[in-house]
């Protein structure tokens, strides 16, 4: 037992050898955790088509018309500039631009002249989309002075004005009548929302903070393949045959330090999830504890398969972070797996970030408890059985 | 200058037969952009675009304005962006709604075109009530929310001609009967006749110009943002590796060697950083180019590439020399490095796209070259070329140009290359 925690020990004295050790212990998971809670899709962002709107106008009219645009279900108004648009545009950041040139008044209304443009990119959908946004919008500002004009040019093919002081008179009473009419106006639409189950079961921050443990967690645990290479490099794993000390003494005093180490590490983590970004990782500390262990031992039991692939240390070192990273991007440690294509959800079924994920998903995102989790903790534990197998069978010292 | 490209084809090399450098720079990245391309959809065929959004019409209406919504729902003008089925069964829409079989289903009651257009000869009459407003119920899809969204404004679309139809029709011929000009008794017969002859009331106060004479419209391509991404996020470790074997070669003792070889600091140097730089062109060069030729990548303007390509890892060298140059062992510049690398990978945007993060990480990102770098690429994937780089190339050339300068202060400061 001695000589187990003093490998456990040594191992842990090299690690933290250099203060850098730190930034990738808890300063990056942390940042990582913190900025990817704010940055990842939550679902409840504004989904609607972004429309360019560039307000030359500046007029009560002109504002009508923005705020007829953001009430709109398809489109997003954003306000910009005509160059900062025009440049959008033209380079194909921006789909559609929507210019309401200086001058748009209710005057220039009045007198017919009022011109708006929009900008489309050829056959784009999501442009005749906005077109229609937009002349919902214009319609409903300027519905009354319509009708108006529209009264005075029925009135005008009956029996024409006997003066412009007539006309006018005309157009101010109609207009008014309009105006009345059109507040009066009943809503003829109304929205249900169905019953469709959401398919996504996401919180950003409790997303970021599993899956970020998760990453920066399982990568140095894979990085036990390093120690090993490292060791075998140096000539030491040679040296300890000369000592009382077995294989499994050796093995164990490594893995263990390292997944002691990891628990640790996993720890603080937790605790800045539970601490800074409220979230409930302590409500069930029985199966939080059961999940961290399975999922430790899961990644350390593949660090040591690895660890007999590889001969030297460099390459383990990059192995371990590219193994890392790609199993926890595809394990939906960086996005909502129910994301994925259904085929690639069954198909990542077989890497245990996957169901380090789900387990801790269930505990913190679910409300999950030692039940819920005891069918992930049960295949990370197959996952470790059958890794460490592979790797005390193939571990050799030279 | 001949021993400076020496010195730098050398090290070149050197970083190419180094096969656990070769794991960061190609293999990784190559991995991460595969990985983004089958959890994206990519390689799926998955679409992110709106198109086909299915809908299900039930109009039991039947009368003029009910049908004229549904038809608006199978109008050529909407064949691309609707896919519309009709069903007689509220009940059973709300149905294929829940059971996420479409994004939204369209009800148009009984009764709809009589609450806003009386019948023939019936507003005239003296016992006429206006009947209740009929309400059209969209029954939208909270999973779909951007295609119900749409399906919405279509309807808004409609309802507000529709409005204005009848703000306009009551309008002109209640102020007619005012003047006495109409008769009270054609009065329900005459908006009748405006409903059918739409054109009379069209809006004539605020005209829509619009104007499809852009640039033609381009699919963006996921991989366009995704393999960049990567390139420039592993880019980094290969900047501060070529800075690490600066300070190797001065612990190992080979750089006071080739220092009193009949070689000037300055091309030793120069010699370094052209090997950083070539390792960085030849890394991100190999990885927009395996994009091209594995996922058929379509990068267009190949002059704006390949000087896009340059200045991001001018960029780059410029913060590797930086980290050197403060950094006292090798050891520590690959610890910086690397932090740097993920740092400037999330702040970039490699990891997630910049328009989802908070706004002081889009300012921050300014000073990656990830960000300006992934600018480029993602205007080139969308057709733009050279001229529509200006802006992050020589942002980049800018960056590069500084953080050299800086590092050569500090280099000469700490006497670092000394003989």
């Amino acid at each position: 037992m001695r000589k187990i925690f003093a490998i456990a020990w040594k191992d842990a004295i090299i690690r933290f050898a250099s203060s850098s050790e730190l930034l990738f212990f808890i300063i990056l998971p942390i940042v990582f955790t913190f900025l990817l809670a704010g940055g990842t899709p939550s679902g409840d962002e504004d989904s609607r088509i972004a429309l360019s709107v560039v307000d030359e106008a500046q007029t009560p009219i002109s504002q009508q018309i923005i705020t007829e645009l953001e009430n709109s279900t398809a489109v997003r108004p954003e306000l910009t500039t005509h160059g900062e648009a025009q440049s959008e545009f033209d380079d194909r950041r921006a789909e559609v631009v929507f210019i309401i040139p200086a001058g748009i008044d209710i005057k220039s209304l009045q007198s017919g002249s009022a011109q708006v443009e929009l900008l489309q990119q050829p056959n784009n959908i999501n442009a005749t989309v906005a077109e229609r946004a937009v002349l919902t919008a214009i319609r409903r500002v300027s519905s009354s002075v319509s009708a108006a004009q529209n009264a005075v040019k029925q009135r005008a093919s009956i029996q024409a004005f006997a003066s412009d002081k007539e006309k006018q008179a005309y157009f101010q009473s109609a207009l008014e009548l309009a105006q009345k009419i059109q507040k009066d106006a009943p809503e003829r639409v109304s929205v249900v929302t169905g019953n469709t189950q959401d398919q996504v079961d996401y919180d950003p921050r409790a997303n970021s903070s599993a899956g970020q443990l998760i990453t920066w967690v399982f990568i140095p645990l894979f990085g036990i393949s390093a120690l090993f290479a490292y060791e075998r490099q140096q000539g030491t794993l040679r040296r300890l045959l000369t000592t009382p000390s077995n294989k499994a003494t050796f093995l164990l005093g490594t893995i263990s330090g390292q997944v002691a180490m990891a628990l640790v590490q996993m720890l603080l983590l937790v605790g800045f999830g539970i601490l800074v970004m409220k979230l409930n990782w302590g409500r069930e500390p029985l199966a939080l504890f059961v999940i961290l262990f399975t999922s430790a031992l899961a990644a350390a039991a593949f660090g040591t398969t690895m660890g007999t692939f590889i001969k030297t240390a460099g390459q383990a070192d990059g192995l371990s972070v590219m193994f890392g990273m790609v199993f926890a991007l595809m394990g939906g440690c960086w996005y909502p797996i129910e994301l994925f294509p259904s085929t690639i959800q069954n198909i990542v079924k077989i890497l245990p970030t996957t169901w380090a994920m789900q387990g801790m998903l269930d505990l913190v995102l679910r409300g999950g408890g030692l039940r819920d989790i005891l069918p992930e903790a049960g295949v990370l534990l197959v996952f470790a059985v059958i890794f460490f197998s592979v790797g005390v069978w193939r571990f050799r010292y030279e | 200058m001949k021993k400076l490209f020496l010195i730098g084809i050398k090290d070149l090399k050197l970083i190419f037969r180094d096969r656990a450098a070769l794991i960061f720079m190609l293999l990784a990245p190559f991995l991460l952009t595969i990985g983004m391309g089958f959890v994206t959809g990519r390689f799926s065929g998955g679409s992110t675009g709106l198109s086909d959004i299915p809908v299900v019409i039930v109009n039991l209406d039947k009368q003029q304005l009910g049908n004229a919504l549904a038809d608006v729902f199978s109008s050529k003008e909407l064949a691309d962006l609707m896919d519309p089925t009709v069903s007689s069964d509220p009940e059973a829409a709300r149905h294929l709604i829940d059971d996420d079989q479409a994004a939204a289903a369209v009800i148009i009651p009984a009764g709809f075109t009589r609450s806003i257009i009386p019948a023939e000869g019936t507003a005239s009459n003296q016992n006429f009530v206006q009947p209740e407003p009929v309400k059209i119920e969209v029954y939208a899809n909270p999973s779909r929310p951007t295609s119900a969204g749409v399906i919405k404004a279509i309807v808004d679309d409609f309802l507000s001609r529709v409005e204005e139809e009848r703000i306009a029709g009551i309008t002109s011929i209640t102020q007619l009967m005012q003047t006495g000009l109409l008769n009270p008794q054609n009065a329900d017969s005459e908006i009748n006749k405006l409903f059918d002859n739409p054109q009379q009331t069209e809006s004539t106060a605020i005209t829509l110009k619009t104007n499809t004479e852009g640039p033609a419209a381009v699919q963006f391509d996921i991989l366009a943002y995704m393999a960049p991404g990567m390139a420039l996020l592993f880019l980094m470790y290969t900047v501060s590796y070529g800075g690490r074997s600066i300070l190797a070669e001065r612990s190992q003792g080979t750089l006071p060697r080739l220092l009193v070889s009949p070689t000037s600091t300055s091309e030793v140097l120069g010699g370094k950083v052209l090997g950083i730089f070539l390792t960085g062109v030849a890394q991100v060069g190999i990885l927009i180019l395996a994009s091209s030729v594995f996922f058929g990548v379509k990068w267009g303007d190949k002059l704006g590439l390949t000087i896009l390509i340059l200045a991001a890892v001018f960029g780059a060298t410029g913060w590797g020399m930086l980290i050197t140059a403060l950094a006292r062992a090798p050891g520590q510049v690959a610890s910086i490095g690397s932090a740097l690398m993920l740092i400037f990978g999330i702040l970039g945007g490699s990891f997630v796209n910049l328009d989802q993060m908070p706004g002081y990480v889009r300012t921050l990102s300014k000073i990656t070259p990830n960000a300006w770098g992934l600018d480029g690429f993602t205007t080139l994937a969308l057709g733009g070329t050279l001229p529509n780089l200006m802006q992050p190339i020589t942002a980049l050339l800018i960056m590069g140009a500084i953080l050299f300068g800086v590092a050569v202060v500090v280099f000469n400061r700490k006497g670092m290359v000394q003989k």
